[in-house]
């Protein structure tokens, strides 16, 4: 039987899915112009306005879907919680763009790459594919390796900026600062996501490792 | 496609519509038409009543005891002013036993109605409803004449109770029960006791519905002649005690029906009219009694037709 | 050797004092069956109700919650063929234990019906104090003053004070059944059922039979039978639903409708059956 309100939450997964599709090329393209030295600028420009579009619908469609049906249980968790994670992509495409500045900025940086660049950035994008894929399937497993991963990017991130002071190559220096700073950005993010997706799943905000391993896969 | 086939649908019931109107019309006309037939009796009757009879009133013929028969004189002639004070005697007690009696019944067969009494109590109340008025008659002179000795307007009275009493019960009973059930269900969620809910509330919701068919009653009552013959068997004198016979209008119109003179036939006529007439005035005082002044004289008839409060 | 013992500022007073008992109930519903002959309108249904709380009773048609809420007060005594079993109890009292007056017990629980329903004969007045007057208490002033204080509880008084003694009818549905929400307030029950109240008003009315409640329950224990899940969202603290004669899931209204625990509560309230 359709609801009234069934098409409209179509709508909403919809567009979600295409935000998620659009911010893993935006930040891999990002990073790519990053660590390759490819000029990927407009077309992440173009991407992350597109997201910024999309998010705007969200929140049009969500308050809407308010106002009309006044959802309850788990269709105002999913709604609830889509406001919060359109907001989380949209910061995704714009830290995406600001990383590109990085290279408009100091023009090709490819030299400055180094190994623990490629492992913090590999984790990242991870992590953005790892959210968007929770939120597709409501599966809230992969919550602790999106946990895991945050850990790892704030760690390298306090312990790296100390040592960027003191290097003399103040170009890669103040790149590598800029990069790892959007990069921590995203990482809080995509933890806000998750938990906005265990939200939707459990009807609790703040899970612990427990409760998300004893959690049963909703997959039915 | 599908407009195509709306269209035709629609073409369906156009045709439809013209012959309906018409057979409309004819059956309205036809039913007008019987209700004017079944009423031309009924008002011929009264016209008749009211041509033949009008000539015979006057003061003497409603106050004075009757004089010879045949007479010519007004004096001579007399009246039927016995006659119009048996009736209401009569009418005074039968009331008196039938209405108290049905109305209790008709309480209890609305308020108690699930038992076997109760249905046993509403069968026999049906059959005794349009029960041959003769019969009961001579049930009242077993009863009573035989036993006291005597004629009397008790027996009369008698035989009109019982009469009276099936009516009443039914009646009551139907306009208790047409009393919706969530009446009785806020009086019980306040706590009332279901004697406090069938009398304080219940009766008053129905009243006007009871008091039509006690006014059905009496007029009924009034009218009837059978019973009369052999319980009160008739006379010529006021009202005297309840050891002797009385006279009554009914019997009163019959006696002089027999008569050949003339002027019995007129004074028949007469008292006929004002048989009507009294009845008349005892259903228009007690509803204006009953429901107020607030009402005016078409609103009274109206209570009469539909039992509902205006 | 470490001490073994908690040092003293982190020593939790709270917990060494004895928990109170559970918060005061107002009623309390246990087990209750009602059997239609060999057919079971509600099965084994137990509820508790708070003190000066709002609890709503939700559920498809035909489910039981009408049923369950005039066993509260023992309307079904009025029915024949009806037995009902359990024990519903106000203030630790069993209302259907064999030595309660069943009618003293239901002036502490008054009822409002859907659809009002006025005294037809009788003037507003005369229909809030008809509870009072029909129970022998005769004295004008005391009866003036709870008409008052009745109609005013039930946000009417404004509306009629001019001319108490108009006829009941004469009122129209919404404010008709405000003079019922009065009349039965008038006896000074402890408790009030109501049987979907607002179903055959408009939307105004509605609102204002809301209102009502949300007043109300600062002095009595309300418990109201719903068919609009909106409605039951806004206005209670608790929440039952029964399905086919099953109370199937109880608690807190915010929990019922955002994290129901019970798929078949999630089903219902999302509108996906009934």
């Amino acid at each position: 039987m359709t609801r009234l309100i069934d098409p409209s939450l179509q709508k909403l997964s919809l567009t979600m899915a295409e935000m998620g599709d659009m911010v893993i090329e935006c930040v891999s393209l990002a990073i790519a112009s990053y660590l390759e030295g490819t000029d990927t600028r407009t077309r992440v420009h173009d991407l992350s306005d597109k997201i910024t579009t999309k998010y705007f619908e969200v929140e049009d469609l969500t308050f809407d879907m308010i106002l009309r049906y006044q959802p309850v249980a788990d269709d105002f968790r999913l709604i609830r919680s889509s406001t919060e994670i359109s907001y989380a992509f949209s910061r995704f495409g714009r830290y995406a763009y600001d990383i590109t500045q990085v290279r408009t900025f100091f023009g090709d940086i490819s030299e400055c790459r180094n190994d623990w660049l490629y492992e913090v950035t590999a984790k990242v994008k991870h992590m953005i594919q790892d959210a968007a894929q929770s939120f597709a399937e409501l599966d809230i497993r992969k919550a602790i390796t999106i946990q895991e991963n945050e850990e790892f990017v704030d760690r390298l991130y306090l312990e790296r900026i100390p040592q960027l002071i003191e290097t003399n190559n103040t170009k890669c220096a103040l790149a590598e600062a800029l990069l790892l700073r959007y990069l921590e950005r995203i990482a809080d993010h995509a933890v806000f996501m998750s938990d906005a997706i265990n939200y939707i799943v459990t009807g609790k905000h703040k899970p612990t490792k427990e409760q998300i391993i004893s959690h049963r896969s909703p997959s039915v | 496609m599908v407009n195509q086939k709306r269209a035709e649908y629609r073409m369906l019931f156009k045709q439809n519509v013209e012959r309906r109107l018409l057979v409309d019309k004819i059956v309205r006309s036809v039913v007008v038409a019987c209700v004017i037939i079944a009423i031309i009796p009924l008002g011929s009757i009264l016209l008749e009543v009211f041509r033949n009879g009008a000539a015979a009133i006057s003061i003497e013929f409603l106050t004075q005891l009757p004089g010879a028969a045949g007479a010519t004189g007004a004096e001579e002639l007399g009246g039927v002013g016995h006659a119009i004070q048996g009736t209401l005697i009569l009418i005074g007690l039968a009331s008196l036993i039938g209405v108290p009696i049905g109305v209790l019944s008709g309480i209890f067969l609305s308020e108690f109605g699930d038992m076997k009494l109760a249905n046993y109590v509403r069968f026999y109340t049906d059959v005794f409803t349009e029960f041959p008025s003769i019969v009961i008659g001579i049930f009242a002179f077993l009863v009573i004449v035989l036993v006291l000795g005597h004629f009397s307007p008790l027996a009369g009275a008698f035989a009109l109770s019982l009469i009276m009493f099936p009516v009443v019960a039914r009646t009551t009973e139907e306009s208790l029960k047409l009393v919706p059930l969530t009446y009785r269900e806020a009086g019980l969620s306040l706590g009332l006791t279901k004697f406090t809910i069938t009398t304080r509330i219940i009766i008053s919701a129905a009243k006007s519905g009871m008091i039509t068919g006690i006014l059905l009653a009496v007029s009924r009552i009034g009218g009837e002649t059978a019973p009369l013959i052999m319980t009160i068997l008739g006379s010529s004198q006021f009202f005297h005690s309840f050891d002797e016979p009385m006279d009554a209008l009914p019997l009163r119109i019959w006696r002089f029906s027999l008569l050949p003179y003339e002027s019995s036939v007129l004074q028949g006529w007469g008292s006929a009219l004002v048989l009507i007439f009294v009845i008349l005035a005892i259903n228009l005082a007690v509803r204006y009694y009953v429901f107020g002044k607030r009402i005016n004289i078409f609103g009274l008839f109206a209570k009469q037709r539909t039992g509902k409060k205006i | 050797m470490p001490l073994t013992t908690k040092p003293a500022e982190t020593f939790n007073a709270a917990a060494v004092k004895p928990q109170p008992v559970d918060e005061r109930y107002k009623m309390i519903a246990e087990n209750v069956s009602v059997l239609y002959g060999d057919i079971a309108g509600i099965k084994n249904v137990s509820m508790k109700f708070k003190d000066r709380s709002v609890t709503a009773l939700i559920g498809p048609s035909g489910c039981g919650k009408t049923t369950f809420l005039r066993c509260l007060n023992r309307m079904h005594d009025m029915t024949k063929n009806v037995r009902v079993e359990g024990k519903v109890m106000i203030d630790g009292i069993d209302l259907y234990s064999k030595d309660i007056d069943p009618i003293y017990h239901r002036r502490k629980v008054g009822m409002v019906f859907q659809k009002p329903n006025p005294f037809p004969t009788m003037s507003i007045y005369d229909n809030v104090s008809s509870g009072l007057r029909l129970n022998g208490i005769r004295d004008k002033n005391v009866l003036q003053e709870i008409v008052e204080d009745s109609l005013k509880m039930a946000y009417l008084w404004d509306e009629v004070k001019d001319d108490l003694k108009r006829s009941a009818m004469e009122l129209s549905g919404g404010q008709q059944q405000r003079l019922c929400i009065a009349r039965a307030l008038a006896i000074q029950p402890e408790v009030l059922l109501m049987d979907e109240p607002a179903s055959a008003l408009d939307p105004i009315a509605t609102q204002k039979i809301e209102e009502t409640i949300t007043e109300l329950k600062k002095e009595y224990t309300v418990i109201i039978v719903t068919h609009n899940m909106q409605q039951a969202v806004r206005v209670s603290d608790y929440t039952g639903f029964m399905y086919l004669g099953d109370l199937i899931e109880f608690g807190e209204t915010k929990k019922i409708f955002t994290d129901p625990g019970n798929e078949l509560t999630a089903k219902y309230v999302q509108g996906q059956f009934g």
